[in-house]
């Protein structure tokens, strides 16, 4: 019997079935907007719930959370431009079966995965929270270096033909995540004088100027459509997503495990899961040369690990009291000030709450299906439909407002329409930009893990031991290894006809 | 999108990739200068990693142009110039003249000129009314959204002030 199952019921109220309803949707609007995070939609919200009941506010919080998850999808599927950090691995795929004419079966696939991995996070989050939590101590500063340097071997993969290339981008965008006040030792770096470069790139602006403004400036330059258009309405392409589903029914399952194990390890957060998701997606993939050309399974192995950090990141929070994700840590400030104490024993002295709120989750996962299939539908349908002549001002015009919002800061504007000028600049001589977007994303926990490591190391007088000696930190290690060589290894041992390269295969 | 390859097909020099490897190295030699003048090892330690990979993997692609030649992945840039920089042009300048004249009105006339920018259909009356008014209401209906929804304080512009 599941635990908690007698406040199944509680969770079932008209009341909290409109919450969940409704903070789906409004989180799915809000995440599909570029500039606009869950961390932002939860905290906008935040103020609603301090009248409500504990149970209710958290099932309010968690499904606008969840919704904004997935809403990131769409205009990482439709404009190139991850809505949330969470989706960046979306593009990937996304944006290429979008150009090919799949945009509606990818934005279905999507929805499908985000619920797979939603309710897997949340059954995580209602079956194994104390043990799981444990998962969070266990992981030190080294360890953290090293899950970043496995998001960095992504850069393999996504070098778009020059490894070289990609490790040159990868490093500029470490460089980028560096420039400001050092969160350890508070120097300034990098700032050459300026004061706009204080606060650092900030990392929402810059992605949505890396991934959307090349977009723009190529969709300003021709009068091509932006996307392909069937000749005939195809619906949402259940069948097809379902189909998929089936097909990738283990990338599906080991991509939400991924994005729970993410979720828990606090700081993380969806953007990492599902880059960790969509590399070993890749790597288990029979076709690992399709990826980055509109493969399938890269959206739904990035969008199953974003959805499970939801349920992922609440573990943490709720039986440590350390927040798992960034939303995470607005909602545990909500709860404080309900006066929900979190801790170990949440579970036994205030059940009704944390299984109602579960309960509450797993509900709002459920009803991401039909609100994200219709929402999604009309998402793809303006998009393909809407004129080229309004559609370029309205996206343009929503990265500006976007990175405006993020810190209130004009000099984020700026800041992302160079990066993008920049990005387009150096893409079109096969610099791609998400070497840099990992690189950026990546680079601040991997300096604070690998200078924290070092540090310690240093104290202790055994660096290696410090970075190789720990059974997770290897652990790692040999996954980043695997990732980076086993499409060398088995290249090597897979005969070709004519011997010549396939198809994406590096040149480098 | 095409792929610019030099006679008979064989990869070209890849002289941007060349060109651009070495402004990475430049990039970095600045970096590098800055750092020297940080006291603490904490503080420079990881970025003088970077670098120093930066400026390795450059050059190895300089001389791997040099030698092999490169260029297989060049995309030319069809279509027109003059948009491109048009629509770059005007988010700057909009963006510029927000702190100036707020919010709104540069919104307005960052859309209408992007919208001018990004019409390659004939302007009939229909559009000539519509278009505009549909980049207004959008631009206006974002405005509440952050302003009065969501609670972002946009610029007001010095210039009302």
């Amino acid at each position: 019997m599941l635990p908690g199952i007698d406040y199944f019921a509680a969770a079932l109220t008209p009341f909290n079935i409109a919450l969940a309803l409704g903070g789906v949707v409004a989180g799915t609007i809000v995440g599909s907007l570029p500039g606009l995070t869950a961390t932002m939609a939860v905290a906008v919200l935040v103020p609603l719930t301090f009248a409500m009941e504990p149970a209710s506010a958290l099932i309010l919080m968690g499904a606008i959370y969840t919704g904004a998850i997935y809403g990131g999808a769409y205009s990482a599927v439709l404009l190139n431009t991850p809505g949330t950090p969470s989706a960046i691995a979306t593009t990937f795929d996304g944006y290429p079966m979008a150009k090919r004419g799949d945009g509606d079966l990818a934005i279905t696939a999507a929805c499908l995965a985000s619920v797979v991995g939603g309710l897997v996070g949340a059954l995580a989050l209602l079956l194994l929270a104390p043990p799981l939590a444990e998962v969070a101590l266990a992981f030190g500063p080294v360890e953290y270096f090293w899950l970043a340097i496995f998001g960095l071997s992504l850069i393999a993969a996504l070098s778009e033909g020059s490894l070289l290339k990609g490790l040159i981008g990868g490093c500029f965008g470490l460089l980028l995540s560096t420039i400001g006040v050092a969160e350890i030792s508070s120097d300034v770096r990098f700032t050459f004088g300026s004061r706009t470069l204080l606060g650092g790139i900030e990392v929402v602006s810059a992605l949505i100027g890396l991934y959307c403004i090349p977009v723009l400036i190529d969709m300003v330059a021709t009068p091509d459509r932006h996307l392909q258009v069937a000749a005939t309405p195809r619906g949402f392409r259940l069948p097809e997503a379902l189909a998929a589903a089936w097909r990738g029914k283990f990338n599906l399952l080991r991509s939400s495990v991924i994005g729970t194990l993410v979720g828990i390890l606090p700081g993380a957060g969806g953007s990492i899961a599902g880059l960790v998701a969509y590399s070993e997606a890749r790597r288990a993939s029979k076709h690992p040369e399709r990826f980055g050309k509109g493969e399938i399974d890269g959206v739904q192995a990035t969008e199953a690990a974003n959805n499970a950090t939801v349920g992922g990141g609440f573990i943490p929070t709720l039986v440590l009291g350390i927040p798992g994700t960034p939303p995470d840590a607005v909602i545990l400030g909500a709860l404080l000030v309900q006066g929900v104490r979190t801790g170990p024993n949440l579970f036994t002295e205030q059940g009704s709450i944390v299984y109602t709120f579960i309960y509450g989750l797993l509900l709002a996962t459920v009803l991401m299906l039909p609100a994200g299939l219709v929402i999604g539908r009309y998402a793809y349908r303006f998009i393909v439909t809407v004129p080229k002549a309004l559609l370029v001002p309205t996206v343009a015009f929503m990265t500006v407002i976007g990175s405006y919002a993020i810190r209130n800061s004009i000099s984020d504007v700026v800041v992302m329409i160079v990066l993008g000028v920049l990005g387009w600049g150096v893409g079109r001589f096969g610099f791609a930009v998400s070497p840099i977007v990992l690189g950026l994303i990546l680079g601040a926990i991997a300096e604070q893990g690998f200078v924290q490591a070092w540090t310690i190391g240093a104290a202790v007088g055994d660096l290696p031991g410090m970075f190789f000696g720990r059974p997770i930190s290897l652990g790692i290690v040999a996954l980043t290894l695997l990732s980076l060589f086993y499409p060398l290894v088995r290249a090597r041992f897979m005969k070709r006809p004519n011997g010549a390269p396939g198809e994406g295969d590096y040149v480098d | 999108m095409s792929t610019e390859r030099g006679p008979e097909g064989a990869p070209g020099r890849d002289l941007p990739g060349t060109i651009i490897a070495a402004a990475f190295i430049l990039l970095g030699a600045v970096f590098w200068w800055d750092t020297t003048d940080m006291s603490d090892p904490d503080s420079y330690v990881f970025p003088r990693t970077v670098i120093a990979l930066m400026i390795g993997a450059s050059l190895l692609l300089i001389l791997r142009n040099l030698v092999h030649g490169g260029g297989r992945h060049h995309r030319s840039a069809e279509g027109s110039w003059p948009r491109r920089l048009g629509l770059v042009a005007a988010m700057l300048l909009g963006a510029l003249a927000m702190p100036l004249v707020g919010f709104l009105p540069a919104g307005v006339a960052v859309f209408l000129a992007i919208l001018a920018l990004a019409m390659y259909d004939p302007w009939t009356p229909y559009r000539r009314l519509v278009f505009p008014l549909v980049g207004l209401a959008i631009v206006v209906g974002f405005h509440v959204l952050f302003s009065e929804v969501l609670r972002v304080p946009l610029p007001v512009g010095s210039l009302f002030e």
